[in-house]
């Protein structure tokens, strides 16, 4: 299994087929003159729900991480009612490992600005607002002169080619987040749109229902609406001609992983970089053919396969295929965003998780006692068993509270506290030999375990 | 840490005579940013961002200034200020930079980078020099980890940095 051709990197020279060297800006000619904007010129030929049945067909995962089914989620919104409806875009990008919107928003902002478009007019939406991370300085410029071009030629604003939705004219603005990871989450998200902090919101309601400004929102990320435009050009059989598609034992009407996805891969890696590659790809293959191998004197110990809420695969993963069903098989959370951070064998996995802890420490919006006091502690106890200060009951201290604390255990807002959870879980779990040579034998004594802690 | 409270209601706020929201200030957003959004509220985060690209840091005045603007509680927007990370309630050095220290990032040397630049300085991160140049922080990933290590300084991105040249790029900043 290998892509035949480029998709989102069509424009984007990339490895194998361009070099990084030559990537340049991709303005509204370069980008019509290469076949773009032909996906939505066909999609405004249709009528609005029959452009959501082809991305429904198309069964296309959303790629912000949750992997939730763009076209089910489209579906989702109610009957149009006169008012007003909205898009939101997710450009948050704020997990560590994940940097691939980034090349979208970088080089070929059209593509996204087509997708836009499209699930403008299938979904009824009138604005859209590009929620971007503040650090993208850069790409919000980029992003502001595309969006400039794409008025020009009518594509949003007065006139447009998409008519009037919602008696309104459909508009796309770019709006500027401030430097917190928790405006990720879609719901963290419409807070801030609305000038509030970003708290996450309690759901139902979902967003489809009442979501930016109390209105009927989609909210999807950038690499999501991105595939929409090449989708309704070429067709949903030939985006579920890639990817590894259902895997074995899962039933026809689950979620399967199709299509072209980008890898952003970092870490102890030749050539580190953002990748296209179907689903399915292994773990391998994508080290060792796009990114030129381990480094010099490095040897593969572990990869987190998607942004560090993901959780860790083992020295044995090496060869773990990389679509959405990974997380039970290989006992992590899922794909998440395909960022993957690659560590060689001199990787201290206490460090990775102390680091990892800490991040989640820091950005816990602090609504949810679990999650406010439990990253804090976790960040805490690690620090301590870094520093030589740990005991064995911190293991299982720290595997109490992983288990504790997040939106699947039930226990919390937002998923933020799971992905804290499953990176520590799965890190100390897969090293658990490397945690217990660090610690003190010494065991309090009532310890956690034995009193039924977990 | 975002959910860290503001001050207590008994602080006293330094004054200015001039408004540091203008009326061409406001000209502007009534124009530009207001018609994008239901809400005035909405415009929350983008006057917090001019407000900061002008002056640097957000002044409590200028706090009080823009809730009137938005015709909301001073406490409203002081809440959304003082939740966000990029927003400076104090002021800093002319020189911002922040070092990401997140896990491509220290895999691939941050540690080393950090260390240099606090000798160097002479200042240890969410310090200033004392001829208020440079403030030193830490930051948590920039979207740049392919090219790790990096670090933002004011609005621009250094990637790949090596000790080295970070040292020439630190005395290039006057
Ligand atoms: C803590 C947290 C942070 C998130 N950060 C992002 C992000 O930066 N970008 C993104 O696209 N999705 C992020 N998500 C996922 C969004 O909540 C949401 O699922 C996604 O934007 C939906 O778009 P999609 O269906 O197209 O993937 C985050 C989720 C959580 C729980
Ligand atoms: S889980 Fe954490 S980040 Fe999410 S809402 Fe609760 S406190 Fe905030
Ligand atoms: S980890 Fe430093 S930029 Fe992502």
């Amino acid at each position: 299994m290998a892509l035949s051709e480029p998709v989102l990197v069509k424009r984007i020279p990339t490895p194998p087929w361009g070099d990084p060297a030559d990537r340049k800006y991709v303005g509204y000619d370069h980008f019509t003159a290469t076949g773009g904007y032909a996906g939505l010129k066909k999609s405004l030929g249709m009528a609005p729900k029959a452009v959501v049945d082809v991305v429904k067909d198309a069964e296309l995962r959303g790629r912000g991480g949750a992997g939730f089914p763009a076209g089910m989620k489209w579906s989702f919104l109610p009957p149009e009612d006169g008012g007003r409806r909205f898009l939101t875009v997710n450009a948050d990008e704020s997990e560590p490992g994940t940097f691939k919107d980034r090349l979208l928003l970088d080089f070929d902002p059209h593509l996204l600005l087509e997708g836009i478009a499209i699930s403008m007019h299938a979904c009824r939406l009138d604005t859209a607002y590009i929620y971007i991370r503040g650090e993208y300085h850069h790409q919000a410029k980029t992003l502001q002169k595309a969006i400039d071009e794409a008025y020009a030629h009518k594509i949003f604003g007065p006139d447009s080619i998409l008519g009037l939705i919602n008696n309104f004219w459909p508009q796309c603005y770019v709006h500027r987040g401030a430097g917190a990871y928790i405006c990720g989450e879609e719901t963290g998200l419409l807070e801030s749109l609305e000038g509030k902090r970003g708290w996450p919101r309690i759901k139902p309601p979902f967003p489809a229902v009442a979501g930016a400004f109390a209105r009927p929102t989609i909210i999807n990320n950038v690499e999501t609406l991105a595939m929409v435009g090449p989708i309704m050009e070429r067709g949903a059989a030939w985006f579920k001609s890639m990817g590894k598609g259902r895997s074995e034992g899962v039933p026809p009407t689950a979620p399967a992983s199709f299509g072209p996805k980008l890898f952003g891969v970092s870490g102890h890696v030749q050539r580190p970089g953002v990748y296209e590659e179907e689903l399915g790809i292994k773990l391998s293959t994508l080290i060792d053919k796009y990114c030129g191998g381990m480094r010099p004197g490095s040897k593969f110990k572990a990869a987190i396969p998607g942004g560090i809420s993901m959780g860790v695969l083992g020295p044995d993963q090496w060869d773990a295929e990389l679509d959405f069903d990974i997380g039970k098989k290989y006992s992590c959370l899922g794909l998440g965003t395909a960022g993957v951070i690659v560590m060689d064998q001199h990787t201290d996995m206490v460090a990775v998780a102390r680091n990892i802890a800490r991040f989640f420490a820091h950005e816990s919006c602090g609504q949810c006692t679990p999650c406010r006091e439990g990253t804090g502690w976790m960040y805490k106890i690690l620090s301590r068993i870094e520093a030589g200060g740990g005991t064995l009951d911190d293991l299982d201290l720290l595997l109490e509270l992983s288990g504790s604390m997040g939106a699947l255990p039930g226990t919390t807002i937002c998923g933020l506290a799971d992905g804290a959870n499953w990176a520590v879980r799965t890190i100390l779990n897969k090293f658990w030999a490397e945690f217990e040579a660090r610690v003190s034998q010494r065991r309090s004594k009532v310890s956690l375990a034995a009193a039924g802690g977990r | 840490m975002a959910w860290i409270a503001k001050n207590s209601a008994g602080t006293q706020i330094e004054r200015r005579e001039q408004p540091y929201l203008t009326d061409e200030l406001k000209a502007k957003f009534e124009a530009e940013v207001l018609p994008r959004y239901p809400t005035r509220l909405a415009a929350t985060l983008p006057v917090l961002h001019e407000l900061q690209h002008r002056y640097h840091y957000i002044p409590y005045q200028a706090i009080e200034e823009a809730a009137a603007f938005l015709g909301v509680a001073p406490a409203q927007v002081l809440d959304t200020a003082s939740f966000y990370e990029e927003f400076w309630l104090e002021p800093k050095g002319k020189y911002l930079i922040m070092v990401c220290q997140s896990l491509s990032c220290e895999l691939l040397g941050h540690g080393s980078l950090l260390e240099k630049i606090k000798s160097k300085l002479g200042i240890a991160p969410g310090q200033t020099t004392p001829d208020g140049r440079f403030t030193l922080m830490t930051a948590e990933c920039l979207g740049s980890c392919g090219t790790a290590p990096c670090a933002l300084v004011n609005e621009t991105l250094y990637e790949n940095i090596s000790v080295d040249n970070f040292d020439r790029v630190l005395d290039s900043l006057q």
